[in-house]
């Protein structure tokens, strides 16, 4: 197991050092940041300055050298556009995503997983006919344009909820929560439902398509043979059988989501690192992409980690062999 | 209620499906009765419908089915129509099941403590500890070694028959009045089979429980139930007596399932199934172009062949492996330094149980697997080349598999899948193929125009005939067959071994012929080499092994196998 820990850490590390190489390479291939940063009229004696105090006087190489000396160290760098550190940056604007992801990724698994383990139940029933018509629908919109409808009817034409920020915060370990307040969750729900849509149909397919296949086998069989419920079987049975595929999507939607939630982020103005990573990348801010995507690489390799971790838990039968 | 009442009476049952190509009545008016404490057999092949009337009288009848009629009698009470909640409180307390393989039904990732709580929980509020300690008294019961250890196990952990004895444990946990087995027995190895049938008679006997043993197997139920009944396409055919049905048949069926068995009929016969019109014979042979065999090499020999199965380790473990900081896991030694010689013409049967090593030896011998060392030669030349990436020189050795199912294509018509390795290399021309297939078709005893079909469209035996036209469309001299009757119905069975008889001798073929099955061993096989935890430790020929067997391990495999009562003359 320990070397398993270490072979995953060496291999984070390795995608997040080539990650950051490519976008280094990158934005140096799409323009000049000083272009962005000042404007054309000053004089070239600051503009001379303003290069050499970024460092964008040095060839690529050297200046690439000298970022991945100060990482080492802890330091991703300032941000050319906020002019503070890059870390604390990214760090202030986490929390915003993260509770905007979690809430959309438990909400789709708290409501998908049931309504998916019912329609494999059921199949025949209207309501499962119903349910599944429903996450093609889910599959099939656009995200933006579900964002758009939702702030159309619950903001704009019933006035039940506010069309976009993150409202009113509230402190939990030093960082500031919305979903602490009340008028922070009112905040919270719609761009929590619109990112939930794609997963909530997601996690809903695969449970009714698990469900189906392990009622037709054997060991359910065997179960009411033994004179077992139906609901102790779908519970204890059926939910521990179809979990396998379900962590998985479960990680790989929760990472993808919080890396990527810009659309959402952007539609309802929700003040989280998906906001920052489209404003960077407008105005050619570096150090802000290159943390963030490092920082991305690593999650991705992270959530992915506990996903395998979560599979041994899960099943027993892939344990064997492992110390 | 009087105690020579029956515990249950079953009349006139009928179960049907209602699919979309009709009704399919899958138990049509079914009558027995059981006292307390009677063993009943219910035999016939599958689609006899003897497992859907186990699940009938047990009320698990899933749609599209449904019982249609007919009256289920248990201690006086109805159980036809009774509502599902009230079914499933007598289910596991008052009837209980045990099915075919226990590694599907009981759930993989649970213990077997949580599972046997689980049941326990269906009928009775137990504590965590009381639940517990019931688990292991249950598991003891079944003779299951070091309960106290086996109760936090999960199912992989243990072996076949420790599984089956786990899931016949859960079906006694409420002291039942009768179990329903549905070819219990049916996945496991003879000498397993033999241990469970021997507990079973005794636990049944010790608890008063009355059993219906369901199976296609004639001889396992004679050595188990005092009554039978022989079902064929949803009806009793006939019922009585065990050793009066299996001795004196009155039906033609009864008669005909016992004629298909190989143990009945004299080595090296056709059994009375496979008879009627002959098949056509096999296409002409290619004209020998092989080179001519080494002078002096035998035929077709293994050499001190072993097989080592290891885990790939990561990158971080193999270099941790490398350094000696880890060590590495054993590896699986699945055949050890086994030689092995086989005659032009002969027939050689390998027997031995699951995990002997008998198919991995197979396989090397046909060139699928590379020996860890070792090597198997054909007329003097190996069979395989060395080197790293060790390919099969030859096309000469062919092998015939277990499953047909998957090992044809399902997305290929069989004509494709005959025909692609004959035109592979070079045995047929495209514009001759499809008249070889045809041929080949017809020489396994199928219609040729099937050739357009796909595997689904076949039926288990037609499947396996398939499979060995596409092996001996290849034109080999040597074949290995890898279990290739076990899984069919002893009629269709019958049929197969007649077939690869008549091949066997129109071809000219010598045959390696793998199986558990010990009887169609001796009906096939000239020669039999006995195997044991990879190693062969008797061989010999076949009736010498079998009326005169010396090593330990064959004895005691050959007194595993139930044997049937001899019939009248």
């Amino acid at each position: 197991m320990l070397t398993h820990v270490i072979e995953r850490v060496l291999q984070a590390l390795a995608v997040m050092l080539v990650m950051s190489a490519l976008v280094f390479v990158g934005v140096y291939a799409i323009g000049n940041p000083i272009d962005v940063l000042i404007g054309p009229d000053v004089s070239q004696d600051i503009r001379l300055d303003t290069i050499a105090r970024y460092g964008l006087d040095r060839p690529l190489w050297e200046q690439y050298v000298t970022f991945l000396g100060r990482v080492l160290h802890g330091d991703f760098g300032r941000s050319f556009v906020f002019g503070m550190p890059v870390l604390e940056l990214i760090l202030s604007r986490l929390p915003a995503t993260l509770e905007l992801t979690l809430a959309a990724v438990f909400g789709a698994a708290l409501i998908g997983i049931p309504a998916g383990i019912y329609a494999g139940y059921r199949p025949d029933s209207p309501f499962s006919k119903l349910i599944m018509a429903l996450s093609i629908l889910g599959f099939s919109v656009p995200t933006f344009w579900i964002g758009l409808v939702l702030i159309m009817t619950f903001a704009v034409e019933l006035s039940w909820l506010p069309a976009g920020g993150r409202g009113e915060t509230a402190q939990l370990f030093g960082v500031e929560w919305s979903f602490l307040t009340l008028n922070g969750l009112s905040h919270l729900f719609l761009p929590a439902l619109n990112l939930a849509f794609f997963k909530l149909a997601l996690m809903t397919r695969l449970a009714r398509a698990g469900t189906r296949e392990v009622m037709l086998t054997d060991t359910v069989k065997f179960a009411r043979a033994a004179g077992i419920s139906e609901g102790v079987i779908l519970r204890r049975h059926v939910l521990r059988l179809i979990s396998i595929p379900l962590v998985t999507v479960f990680g790989l939607e929760f990472a993808s989501t919080l890396a990527f939630a810009v659309v959402t982020e952007t539609i309802f103005s929700w003040p989280g690192i998906g906001k920052l990573i489209i404003d960077s990348i407008q105005s050619l801010d570096r150090p802000v992409m290159v943390a963030y995507l490092m920082l991305v690489a690593f999650v991705f390799i992270m959530i992915n980690f506990l996903v395998d971790l979560t599979y041994f838990a899960l099943d027993p039968r892939l344990r064997k062999g492992r110390a | 209620m009087s105690a020579g009442a029956p515990l249950l009476e079953v009349s006139d049952l009928t179960t049907q499906f209602f699919t979309r190509a009709g009704v399919v009545k899958a138990v049509d008016g079914v009558s027995f009765s059981l006292r307390r404490g009677e063993v009943m057999g219910l035999v016939g092949e599958s689609g006899s419908g003897k497992s859907v009337t186990g699940f009938s009288i047990i009320g698990l009848i899933d749609p599209p089915g449904r019982v249609a009629g007919g009256s289920v009698k248990l201690e006086g009470h109805e159980l036809v129509g009774l509502p599902p909640d009230q079914l499933r409180t007598l289910r596991g307390r008052v009837v209980s099941m045990v099915f075919q393989d226990p590694l599907m039904t009981l759930n993989p990732v649970l213990t077997i403590g949580e599972q046997i709580r689980l049941a326990l929980e269906a009928h009775q509020k137990v504590s965590a500890a009381e639940a517990r300690s019931r688990a292991i008294a249950g598991l003891a019961q079944v003779r299951i070694p070091r309960p106290e250890a086996t109760v936090d196990f999960y199912p992989h952990q243990l072996s076949g028959g420790m599984r089956q004895r786990v899931a016949i444990a859960i079906a006694l946990l409420h002291r039942p009045k009768l179990i329903i087995c549905d070819e219990p027995t049916t996945a496991l190895d003879v000498s397993i089979q033999a241990e469970i049938l021997a507990e079973m008679k005794e636990l049944v006997a010790e608890l008063g429980t009355a059993l219906i043993w369901i199976s296609h197997d004639l001889a396992t139920v004679a050595s188990i139930a005092q009554h039978v009944a022989v079902m064929r396409l949803g009806k009793i055919v006939e019922a009585g007596p065990t050793l009066d049905v299996l001795t004196r048949p009155q039906h033609a069926y009864t008669r005909a399932l016992l004629d298909a068995l190989p143990s009945r009929a004299k080595p090296g016969e056709f059994l009375l199934r496979g008879g009627g019109v002959p098949d056509a014979a096999p296409p002409a042979r290619r004209p020998v172009t092989a080179a001519a065999p080494v002078p002096g090499a035998p035929y077709f020999v293994a050499d001190r062949v072993s097989k080592r199965f290891e885990a790939r380790p990561g990158a971080l473990c193999g270099l941790g492996q490398k350094l000696g900081l880890v060590q590495p896991p054993p590896a699986v030694m699945a055949v050890d330094e086994v030689s092995l010689v086989v005659r032009r013409g002969e027939a050689l049967g390998l027997v031995g149980e699951s995990g002997s090593g008998k198919s991995t030896l197979g396989r090397m011998a046909a060139g699928i697997y590379a020996p860890s060392s070792g090597t198997v030669r054909f007329e003097g030349r190996p069979v395989m080349s060395a080197g790293a990436e060790p390919k099969k020189l030859t096309i000469r050795v062919q092998t015939i598999f277990q499953d047909p199912f998957a090992s044809l294509n399902p997305r290929m018509r069989v004509s494709d899948s005959i025909a692609e390795g004959p035109l592979a290399h070079g045995l047929v021309d495209k514009a001759g193929s499809a008249a070889y297939v045809r041929d080949w078709l017809a020489a396994v005893g199928l219609d040729p125009a099937f050739a357009e079909r796909y595997p689904h469209q076949f039926s288990g035996g037609q499947r396996q005939r398939v499979a060995i036209a596409r092996a001996l469309a290849m034109q080999p001299d040597l074949v290995v067959c890898d279990e290739p009757v076990a899984s069919l119905d002893v009629s269709i069975q019958a049929q197969i071994i007649n077939l690869l008889m008549r091949l066997r001798a129109e071809l000219g073929l010598t045959l390696i012929f793998i199986s558990h099955d010990l009887s169609v061993v001796r009906h096939l096989c000239d020669r039999v080499a006995v195997m044991y935890r990879g190693r062969i430790v008797e061989e010999g020929p076949a009736g010498q092994v079998y009326d005169n067997p010396q090593h330990d391990y064959t004895k005691r495999l050959l007194a595993a196998v139930p044997v049937l009562p001899e019939a009248a003359a």
